[in-house]
Order: structure tokens, then C-alpha cells, then sequence
């Protein structure tokens, strides 16, 4: 069965989640001093960085742990958590880059139609959701990939998930229920 | 004549005649004895008889029944505790020199139940402020105990589970409250009743119906006080515009209440889009908006019998 039709979606990873460890505590106080386009939120008590050359930004907690977002590939994210533990080791603490995970992709495809959202959710009873009250789009969850998609009336439907992977088979598991549901282009 | 008894097999304490311990008492309920049937001998004495206080006949007409004692027990909900509560205490003799009550609060009954019995009472108010029937209330105490001994959602605020699970019975029952009426009755935010909702669906594992515009229909329409005619020319157009997709997106809520006002506008009793906003819990530019996508439409919408005080063509545009 052909997934996609003719012309091939485009699916645009437009955020990548990603922690990582340093191994060693880190003085949020020295970072917000010394530090570049760093500000400091003592109430939650971390740093917030912002790189510019991967754009990043980064929250930086005391016990080593960061979690980098902003990144619109995995690539760019392990390379902007690097240069973030650079940053740091510039800043005189011992740092050793561990425990990179990325953690959540967060794409955006469109449709080359628009869906009824009443007949998906009907078609699709448990695993889609759909709340008009609460969130204009139908959400469908697929458990074994781990994958949250959200579709709107409009054809637009975004997908998040633990990785790029995932994020494109879950894109093509949902095309043939979408494409049930498309709302015919000529209106009467 | 006297009644045998049962044997009494069940408690530990086994009564039986020292003389004859194989032998089956005989109980005597007059007196309240239990006695040997081989040697006479009184083995137990002062049973208490379970029988009725009174005498009732089938024609007199009583307006309560004296053979029953206390309130209808509510086995499913409570777990049936047979214990006796003493009120409070009406009248000068139960306050001592102080003004204190003399008889201090009953000791807790089942500390188990507590919070569910809050619970019950928390969400027989919050029915009763929107004058739901007893179905619901009844129907939302059994999913309240589901989730409550399920406690995957134990964390929450019991508050806001009750309400949530107000608003699912509502649903469940055909006639659908929106989150905002919800809101309005009790005292938890429309985000957590959100949350709360989601997760009691996974929880209970059950699903819900989608909501469509006729649902709100009957209630807006007789809080707004408009004849039947404008009400079902409003479900109408609210039916034809979601069939004929004018509205993609957009809540049914919303498509309702730009029904309601292009029915009244074009009938005789006109609301503002202020006072649908009001009763629907719309604000009045989400009126505007779902209205100006229903105009351009309007003739083809209402019914085909409908008797036009304002024609089509002089109905407002915003």
C-alpha cells in the first residue's frame, strides 16, 4: 500500500528536544555573572542560555543537568550541546559531556486537503480524541511508536515523538485514515 | 409456634447444651430462650427478637411505614456501614451553660469513605445549582467511586474530579453540559476540568460522544426565551452549516450561538449578540466571527417553512 501518493509530504521538524549531563555541579550564580545571553530565573532555579550560531536555548540546572530545545534537527542539537558544554568548561567548570538523549522531535506536515475532523475521530473511536471545547484539532495517540499526532480541520497536523524515525512512520501510518476522511475540494 | 433456629454455623461463639452439645437448639421467641430439645435445659437466654415493633395493616394508610427504621441504604456507594449517627441536637437541652453543643461530633464513621461522601455531597450541590436530575447525580456518584478506588488519579483535587465527572455523565446521559456551565457551578478551573476529563477517560478506559449543535438548542433558546418556531429554525441552520462544512474549525458551541442570533434577528423577538454571548458562554466577537461565515449562506439555511419578520436580505451584517 503506497503511503504516500504522487507527490511526496513534506514533513518539517521544526523542534528537537535533547538532555544531556556534565557530571559536575555547576554554579548558576557564576554562569549568570560571567556568562553570555544568559538570564537567570533564581524562582525556578535555573539559567536559561540562548546560543546564537544553533538556535538554541538551553535551561541549566545546579545539579548538571540540561535540557536544550530549539534545535531543528538532531544533528544541529548534539552539535548546540556541545558547543553549550564548551561554553561552560570556558567558564572554568569541569565538564564532561554524558548522557546526550534526545527526548522529543516535534514536526509539522500538511496535507494537500482539508479533513473532517467529526468522521476521523468517529472512525478512529479510541485512539483519537477529539474536544472542540479544549483544543480546536483531534489528537490521535500511537501507543507502539510513542507518538502524539494533532490533526486540524485545515489539513495541517503536527507530530511529536522520541525521534525523527518514529515521527515519519507515524506520519504514514496516519496518511491512509486522513486521506479516508478528506473533505472534497469543490464546494457546491 | 416458636421458629427453629438456623443451627448457628456461622459465629464462633457455638451456644450448645452442656449435656447434649450434638443437639440443635430450639428457639423459643417469646420468651427469648434457646432450649435443649433432649433435656429442656434454657441454654440461651435474652435473644433478641428481629422480629417488627408494630403491627402494620396493608389498609391503613400510613404515611411512613414504622416497621422501617433510618434512611434507604445506599449499598453501591458506601459499602454498607450500619452504624448510628446522633445529630447535632434541636432545642435549649442540648447546649450546656457555654453555649456549646453538650453531645460533641460523632466520631468519624469510615474515615475510608470520607472523602467520597465529601465527594457525593460536593456533586449533589453542583447538580443542584444547574438542576440536574437525579439519573445524572446518580451516574456520576458511580463513576466518582470507579475513579476513586481505581486512584490512578489520586493526586487530583477531589473537587475537580467530581466535577469532571459531572460533566461526563451529563454527556454520557445525551444531554451535554459545556465546560463553561460546568465551570460555573463549582469552584475548579476550565483547564483542570479539561485535564481532569482526559484523564478520567483514560482511566475509565470509556469514550465520550462527540457534542453537536442540536444539544444546546432547547437550553439557550428557553434561557433567551425564544418561541419554538426561532428554535428549531436555529437548529436548523445550525445542522445545514455544519453538513455544508461553513464552518471548519469552529466549536459547535460557537455555530450554535450564530444560529441562535441569525434566527432571532430574523424573527420578531431579536437578541443581541451580547445576551447569546451571555447565556452561551461565547464572547461576542467569537459570535462575529462563526456569523460572518454563515451570511453569505443565509437564505439557503433556514428551514423552508419559516415565516420571515426580517427577510434575508435585511438581516445585520457584521
Amino acid at each position: 500500500m503506497d503511503s504516500n501518493n504522487d507527490e511526496a509530504l513534506d514533513i518539517i521538524v521544526t523542534n528537537v528536544v535533547a538532555t544531556f549531563r556534565t557530571r559536575c555541579h555547576l554554579n548558576l550564580r557564576t554562569i549568570a555573572l560571567n556568562g553570555i545571553n544568559v538570564i537567570y530565573k533564581p524562582e525556578f532555579g535555573k539559567v536559561l542560555m540562548k546560543l546564537r550560531k544553533p538556535k538554541i536555548t538551553a535551561s541549566i540546572w545546579s545539579s548538571g543537568k540540561i535540557i536544550c530545545t530549539g534545535a531543528t534537527s538532531e544533528e544541529e542539537s548534539k552539535l548546540g550541546a556541545r558547543r553549550l558544554a564548551r561554553c561552560l568548561q570556558k567558564l572554568g567548570f569541569k565538564v564532561n559531556f554524558s548522557a546526550y538523549k534526545v527526548v522529543n522531535v516535534l514536526a509539522v506536515c500538511s496535507m494537500p486537503f482539508a479533513i473532517r475532523l467529526i468522521d476521523f475521530t468517529k472512525n478512529n473511536r479510541p485512539i483519537a480524541s477529539y474536544e472542540p471545547e479544549l483544543h480546536p484539532a483531534a489528537t490521535y495517540r500511537i501507543k507502539t511508536l510513542k507518538a502524539t499526532i494533532q490533526v486540524f480541520s485545515t489539513g495541517s497536523i503536527t507530530v511529536t515523538g522520541p525521534n525523527v524515525q518514529n515521527v515519519a512512520t507515524a506520519v504514514e501510518q496516519v496518511y491512509p485514515l486522513l486521506y479516508e476522511c478528506q473533505k472534497p475540494l469543490c464546494k457546491k | 409456634m416458636a421458629s427453629t433456629s438456623r443451627g448457628e454455623g456461622l459465629s464462633l461463639p457455638r451456644v450448645t447444651c452442656p449435656n447434649h452439645p450434638e443437639a440443635c437448639l430450639v428457639e423459643d421467641y417469646r420468651a427469648g430462650d434457646m432450649i435443649c430439645p433432649e433435656c429442656g435445659l434454657v441454654v440461651g437466654d435474652r435473644v433478641i427478637d428481629v422480629g417488627s415493633e408494630w403491627r402494620t395493616f396493608s389498609n391503613e394508610k400510613a404515611l411512613k411505614d414504622p416497621s422501617r427504621v433510618g434512611d434507604a441504604q445506599n449499598p453501591l456507594l458506601n459499602g454498607g456501614d450500619l452504624t448510628t449517627m446522633i445529630s447535632k441536637g434541636t432545642g435549649a437541652a442540648s447546649f450546656d451553660e457555654f453555649g456549646n453543643s453538650k453531645y460533641q461530633n460523632r466520631r468519624t464513621m469510615s474515615s475510608s469513605d470520607r472523602a467520597m461522601l465529601n465527594a457525593f455531597k460536593e456533586i449533589s450541590t453542583m447538580a443542584d445549582r444547574i438542576n440536574l436530575p437525579r439519573n445524572i447525580v446518580d451516574r456520576t456518584n458511580n463513576l466518582f467511586k470507579q475513579v476513586y478506588e481505581q486512584k490512578s488519579l489520586k493526586g487530583r483535587a477531589n473537587d475537580a474530579i467530581a466535577s469532571a465527572c459531572l460533566y461526563i455523565a451529563c454527556r454520557q446521559e445525551g444531554v451535554p453540559r459545556t465546560f463553561k456551565e460546568i465551570c460555573a457551578v463549582s469552584r475548579i478551573s476550565k483547564k483542570e476540568i479539561g485535564r481532569c476529563f482526559k484523564l478520567i477517560l483514560k482511566a475509565l478506559e470509556t469514550s465520550v460522544d462527540l457534542i453537536t449543535t442540536g444539544d444546546f438548542m432547547s437550553r439557550f433558546c428557553s434561557n433567551l426565551g425564544l418561541p419554538k418556531q426561532v428554535q428549531m429554525a436555529a437548529t436548523y441552520i445550525a445542522r445545514k452549516a455544519v453538513e455544508m462544512d461553513l464552518v471548519p474549525g469552529r466549536s459547535p458551541i460557537s455555530v450554535a450561538a450564530a444560529a441562535i442570533y441569525m434566527a432571532s434577528q430574523a424573527s420578531a423577538e431579536k437578541k443581541t449578540q451580547k445576551e447569546i454571548g451571555d447565556i452561551a458562554g461565547v464572547a461576542d466577537v467569537t459570535i462575529r466571527q462563526s456569523y460572518r461565515l454563515i451570511y453569505p449562506r443565509a437564505a439557503e439555511l433556514f428551514p423552508p417553512d419559516f415565516k420571515f419578520d426580517t427577510p434575508v436580505e435585511k438581516l445585520p451584517q457584521l
